[in-house]
């Protein structure tokens, strides 16, 4: 064994060896004599080394003799280690590489020697040369392959201009024929083969090149190119400079590459390389291509080439992502027009060719999915060709009308075939026909189908609105019987439960095969009907409302609503149903589905049904009520007449089905309060039924919707078991909903419903004598709680038009709670829950309160914390979880403070922008400002922080972000601070910006920074904060002392004098602008201004690799 | 459930220390029985058999109070129908390992009444603390915690300092667990 001392010393023989100086004459001997490989490696590594550091004494003819030298070396000793073998050639190349600077060597020579390796027919001496030509390319492509050796990204830059515009095609040249060589042979030995794979990686790795544009322009974006380059070498899009139009727009260059696939593809390590050459020659574009005539001829050529590849062969597995990079790297490169312009016949052919790849690997991937297979190749291949067909069909105007539709139809159909069970389709079936299924366990963290593969259905929903005609029936026809037959499995299992009573007995695999294919249904029905776009209010797709009006005609209106309210009737028994609009069908079918629900869970079957069906259901509800419900004519050119009498404005059908949709979420909350996703879900359908006010008109007008406010505030049964999320929740949807329109007499008769009972039962209780007393017992700690939830709730529901009313509402149980603090002070529990009340009411409402409302805020948060404070000072606890309860109590209070000082940046309550400016003028009179709460409260939380607390890094960052905030914002408070608190403030930042993460002392600078500006501001030299700011900048500027020393080092190193100058004035242009330093804004960016420039200038000089 | 072995509720916990609340209402940072001991929530998740299966709730808990330091069994209990699966670990608090439990969440879990009281500290005679009560009576039943508490505890009232404890009682057991200055 090696010890560790033994070790360090012989790393430490071979770094002094590699620094020693002139090493050539030993090296050289080494490597004629040493028989140990790890020997031969290091006296390469440190020839190479002592090239580049010597360079300037070195005669060039010596350095020529040497480069000789190393490649007679290898060439003569074809038995090297191979690691040994690429160190020395590393060498080879780095020297070319930095003659290249100076103009003494090129890589002519160099050529002219490979080529004739190549020329031998040897395949030893052929792998040596791809692997000369190897090194020489990863030197020169500037990327993270390249070895450093201390030159300027400027130099590296440069160099690879110049190897780009020669010397690589002169290597892609010799590769060409190299492999136009190798595809003529019959029979290949192995040891062929791995030739021809080293050239083909070697071609793959040419066609990889990041290309940088021909100017030598610098901007201050290529500084920023030529490092970007240095990390990346992955995904490079092929954009080869004009120059390499004769090499690459060679057709035959690009027929070489089909054929030498075709006869390596079974070999899946070749084939991936040479797929890989495909994709990025497909990837091509800029300004190689002369007019768009020529991308066009080009793109011809390739698709031929292509559809002539696929249509002959059984894809291999290894093939299948390859193939689709390829087809999506050419349908994402080339526009659209050049896509058009394309012969008719071949593009039709090439559109047929993507849909059978797509459903073939749609169906393998399926397979894959059964098998469990660990790598998803067949998935990956099958989500690139869906995201090709995305990016065609989004643009289908261009293309000629209808063309898309019949091959959206077939990849449609076979993703709804991939995910039924048999017989219609085949989800869960191995390829001869074996079904298998597992119940696996699921936690709560793995994600629901419809985000896992939102991208997939996202496709398929497009598609299915490009082939509406057949695919919106389609889904109506399997949901319509999917959910007929879920109704009967029920009916029978009912049945059978009352014959034997024991639920034990029943086989649930015939209701999950049906559950799983309602899943899919409803998910693909959903993202084909509707978007859900973000923030934006989500239209009805085109497609969608094309399709409904081109078959209104033959619709009858009548029988299409009597087929939507009668969700409890097999749509096939309504007469005339095949008279009635498809969408709104469609939509019936989901409620159908909804109804057999509800029905099986009011027979008690509950237990039996699937809550993964119950999200999905109400998931579409809501997707579908977003964009449907109360469908706004103005938002459309044109609109569909059945659409509009069944979901207008003002219809019988829009009411009918938001009373039914009502009735769903409170059925929804009752049976399934023990399914926290689904009952979040349904709530999350109630919230948007009441958050737009129109449609919040209709619900208020619903009976139940007054029933269930009643219920929630009765807290009876069986809504108080659902989980603190769902309540809260409820109660901003209960809230929501006060604000639709009502006559006055109604308005106050629903508060009285829901919120008064609510302020009743608190006061009531709390104005109790004995409270004190009976503030332990069950159910007044029960009640307290559920009123501390619900306020949250009520906090959350406010919007610029109601937080007048709820902050007067809230303000009041506000100033209640401080009392609770001090009645509830031993129970950590309660006190969370109350602080997270005033997180909550100053997170959603202090940006509207104007200024009095604003104070009565700060007032009452002042007194929350100055009674924190008081109980839990110096207290200690036993449990375990102390440390945790404590954390976040703090947590919660330090977001209380940074929402309260939120108020500086965002402030609807007032148009003037500049609010400070106006506080200061009309604010001598203020009795509390934002900076004096927020500062008390900081006090209230120094003390109780603690080292072991930081440790918890979303509490450090709170605390620092908050510190930052207030010196950024009321630097001029700081010095008026407490001498206690000024101290510990400075600790803070001193131990923030000492031992914390760079992202903790960043903020800690920034924190500094106006204090600074407020010394300079005062110029008063004896206050403290002057005294702490400097001791800072001290630390801070004995870095920043040595710049002038740094500058005159850095000139003195330069011996060209054309960059010395370059740098020299660069350095006074940065200094010129920006003394003398005094502090307005103007100042500052003129600086930053020329800041950039000069890291523009210089930068690439500077940054060394 | 109906096998009496497996009944962890009932012994000394009389049916008024309890009372029931389904899985799903509660609430982390709340409390709940596990194996007949009172126990303080940390952590709750919810997974379910089968894509179209119903929700279990899984516990992670400790003791809330201190008991005395014996080792609790560690017992599963597995019943062949799928909802009534039922699965518990648990460990004592003083070596400050974890409770587990899975339960379905349709099912009510028995939830301690637990109430918190402060007593200022009159004297500390062999081990047992005298605690002053709201109404002047003093009570002199308690011992001095165990651990760095009661040391905290002891020599405080060593040095004259006025302090209150917090007693937290639950099931018919009580114990002091915080302990806190006098504000003057």
């Amino acid at each position: 064994m090696v010890s560790t001392e033994q070790r360090q010393h012989a790393e430490h023989i071979f770094l002094s060896f590699r620094k020693s100086k002139s090493p050539f004459a030993v090296c050289k001997h080494i490597l004629e004599t040493s028989k140990v490989d790890y020997v031969l490696f290091q006296a390469a590594t440190a020839i190479m080394e002592a090239v580049v550091r010597e360079w300037i004494l070195l005669e060039k003819s010596s350095i020529e003799s040497l480069i000789t030298f190393l490649l007679t070396y290898v060439l003569q000793r074809p038995n090297l280690q191979k690691y040994v073998r690429e160190q020395i050639l590393l060498a080879v190349a780095v020297i070319v590489k930095r003659g290249s600077l100076d103009k003494s060597i090129n890589c002519k020579s160099i050529f002219h020697e490979v080529s004739q390796l190549i020329s031998s027919g040897n395949p030893t001496v052929q792998t040596l040369a791809c692997s000369i030509l190897t090194a020489l390319l990863s030197e020169f492509s500037s990327s993270n392959k390249t070895s450093n050796i201390g030159l300027s990204m400027e130099f590296h830059g440069s160099c690879k201009r110049l190897f780009q515009e020669d010397d690589l095609k002169q290597i892609f040249m010799l590769t060409v024929e190299v492999l136009q060589e190798f595809s003529r042979r019959e029979n290949l030995n192995a040891q062929m083969s791995c030739v021809f794979q080293c050239y083909l990686a070697l071609a793959n790795q040419v066609l990889s090149w990041n290309f940088l544009p021909p100017n030598h322009i610098l901007s201050c974006r290529e500084v920023m190119h030529y490092i970007a380059m240095f990390e990346a070498t992955q995904n490079v899009m092929l954009k080869p400079t004009a120059s390499w139009r004769e090499t690459l727009l060679d057709h035959r260059v690009m027929d070489l590459f089909f054929t030498v696939h075709r006869k390596i593809r079974e070999d899946s390590d070749m084939a991936q390389d040479s797929l890989q050459c495909l994709a990025q020659l497909a990837s091509m574009h800029g300004p190689i291509f002369p007019d768009e005539n020529a991308q066009l001829t080009y793109l011809a050529h390739l698709m031929e080439g292509l559809l002539n590849m696929i249509n002959g062969i059984e894809i291999e597995d290894s093939e299948a992502v390859g193939i689709s990079n390829i087809i999506n790297n050419l349908i994402s490169t080339f526009p659209r027009s050049v896509l058009t312009a394309l012969p008719n016949e071949l593009f039709a052919s090439f559109i047929n060719c993507l849909t059978l790849l797509t459903c073939s690997f749609g169906r393998s991937a399926a397979l894959e999915e059964v098998l469990d297979k660990d790598d998803m190749v067949y998935m990956e291949a099958y989500d690139k060709l869906l995201e090709s067909w995305l990016t065609l069909v989004q643009e289908d105007e261009h293309f000629p009308r209808g063309c898309f539709v019949q091959p959206a139809v077939q990849v449609f159909n076979s993703y709804i075939q991939c995910h039924l069970a048999a017989p219609d389709g085949t989800r869960n079936l191995t390829a001869n026909g074996v079904a298998s299924h597992e119940e696996e366990e699921i936690n709560e963290l793995q994600e629901d189908d419809r985000e896992l593969f939102s991208d997939q259905l996202a496709s398929i929903g497009m598609l299915g609105r490009i082939a509406a005609d057949h695919c919106i029936p389609l889904l109506t026809g399997l949901l319509e019987n999917r959910v007929t037959r879920l109704h009967g499995q029920l009916q029978r299992h009912q049945q059978h439960l009352m014959a034997s009573a024991d639920p034990g007995t029943v086989d649930r695999k015939v209701l999950d095969d049906l559950y799983e294919d309602i899943h899919w249904l409803i998910l693909v029905s959903g993202y084909l009907l509707a978007d859900d776009p973000q923030g934006e209010t989500p239209l009805i797709p085109s497609e969608v409302m094309e399709y409904s009006i081109k078959h209104s005609t033959e619709v009858d209106i009548n029988t299409t609503l009597q087929l939507l309210g009668s969700p409890g009737e097999k749509a096939t028994s309504i007469p005339g149903c095949n008279r009635t609009d498809s969408v709104i069908r469609l939509l019936s079918a989901v409620l159908r589905t909804s109804e057999v629900e509800s029905r099986a869970t009011r027979a008690s079957l509950t237990e039996l049904l699937s809550p993964q069906m119950g999200k999905d259901i109400v998931w579409f509800l809501r997707r579908w009520a977003k964009t449907y419900l109360l469908v706004d004519e103005k938002l459309y050119g044109q609109i569909s007449m059945p659409l509009s009498t069944a979901f207008g404005a003002d219809t019988e059908g829009a009411q009918w089905i938001v009373g039914y949709l009502l009735e769903k979420v409170i059925n929804n909350l009752s049976v399934w309060s023990s399914e926290p996703d689904l009952a979040n879900d349904t709530v999350e359908l109630l919230v948007t039924l009441v958050e737009k006010r129109e449609r919040a008109n209709i619900v208020v007008q619903c009976e139940n919707w007054w029933n269930l406010a009643k219920q929630f505030a009765s807290r009876s049964p069986p809504l108080h078991m659902l989980s603190s999320t769902v309540q809260r929740t409820l109660m901003k949807a209960l809230v929501l909903g006060g604000f639709a329109h009502m006559d006055s007499d109604t308005k106050q008769q629903y508060w009285a419903e829901v919120l008064h009972p609510l302020q009743q039962r608190f006061l009531n209780l709390i104005n109790q004598e004995n409270f004190a007393q009976i503030c332990q017992e069950e159910a007044v700690k029960q009640e307290i709680i559920a009123t501390l939830e619900a306020l949250c709730g009520i906090a959350e529901a406010t919007q610029i038009d109601n937080v007048a009313s709820l902050f007067s509402f809230l303000m009041d149980f506000l100033s209640s709670c401080i009392g609770l603090m001090e009645v509830y002070r031993n129970s950590p529990e309660t006190v969370n829950l109350i602080i997270e009340v005033f997180v909550e009411v100053a997170h959603k409402q202090i940006c509207y309160l104007g200024e009095t409302k604003s104070m009565k805020l700060y007032e009452v948060c002042l007194t929350l914390l100055q009674v924190y404070s008081k109980n839990n000072l110096g207290r200690k606890r036993l449990d375990v979880a102390a440390e945790e309860d404590q954390y976040q109590d703090l947590l919660l209070i330090m977001e209380l403070l940074t929402n309260l000082l939120s108020k500086e940046f965002i402030d609807f309550s007032d148009t003037d922008e500049v609010f400070r400016g106006q506080e200061q003028s009309s604010g001598a009179g203020r009795a509390v400002s934002a900076a004096d709460v927020v500062l008390y409260g900081v006090n209230i939380v120094l003390p109780l922080m603690s080292q072991d607390l930081l440790k918890f890094p979303s509490l450090c960052n709170q605390y620092y972000k908050l510190i930052t905030f207030i010196c950024e914002i009321f630097p001029e408070k700081i010095p008026q601070l407490p001498e206690e608190l000024f101290k510990s403030l400075m600790c803070s930042l001193e131990l923030g910006m000492t031992s914390m993460s760079s992202e903790i002392s960043q903020l800690c600078l920034e924190a500094l920074s106006p204090l600074a500006e407020q010394c300079a501001k005062t110029q008063e030299k004896d206050t403290p904060l002057f005294i702490a700011t400097r001791h800072f900048l001290k630390v801070k500027m004995d870095d920043l002392a040595e710049y002038s020393e740094l500058v005159e080092t850095l000139l003195s190193n330069q011996r060209d004098a054309v960059i010395y100058q370059r740098l020299a004035d660069a350095f006074n242009s940065l200094t010129a602008s920006s003394t003398p330093p005094t502090m307005d804004r103007k100042q500052k960016v003129a600086f930053l201004k020329s800041l950039e420039e000069f890291v523009a200038n210089v930068g690439g000089l500077l940054c060394v690799k | 459930m109906a096998d009496p072995d497996l009944d962890f509720t009932s012994g000394d916990a009389g049916a008024s220390t309890t009372y029931p609340m389904q899985c799903s209402a509660l609430r982390k940072n709340g409390f709940v029985v596990l194996k007949g001991r009172p126990c303080k929530i940390v952590e709750m998740s919810t997974s379910k058999t089968g894509k179209h299966g119903h929700a279990k709730v899984i516990f992670l808990s400790y003791f809330c109070m201190a008991v005395f330091n014996h080792l609790v069994l560690v017992i599963g209990v597995k019943c062949s129908s799928l909802s009534l699966q039922v699965h518990m670990v648990g460990i004592d608090i003083f070596t400050n390992k974890k409770y587990e439990d899975i339960c379905p969440s349709t099912h009510n879990m028995d939830v301690p009444n637990t109430k918190r009281n402060d007593y200022q500290v009159v004297d500390i005679t062999e081990g047992f603390l005298s605690l002053m009560m709201d109404n002047g009576d003093v009570r002199e039943d308690l011992r001095v915690p165990e651990g760095d508490l009661g040391k905290e505890i002891e020599s405080k009232f060593a040095a004259g300092e006025e302090m209150l404890v917090t007693v937290l009682s639950a099931m018919g057991e009580e114990s002091a667990v915080a302990v806190k200055p006098m504000t003057k």
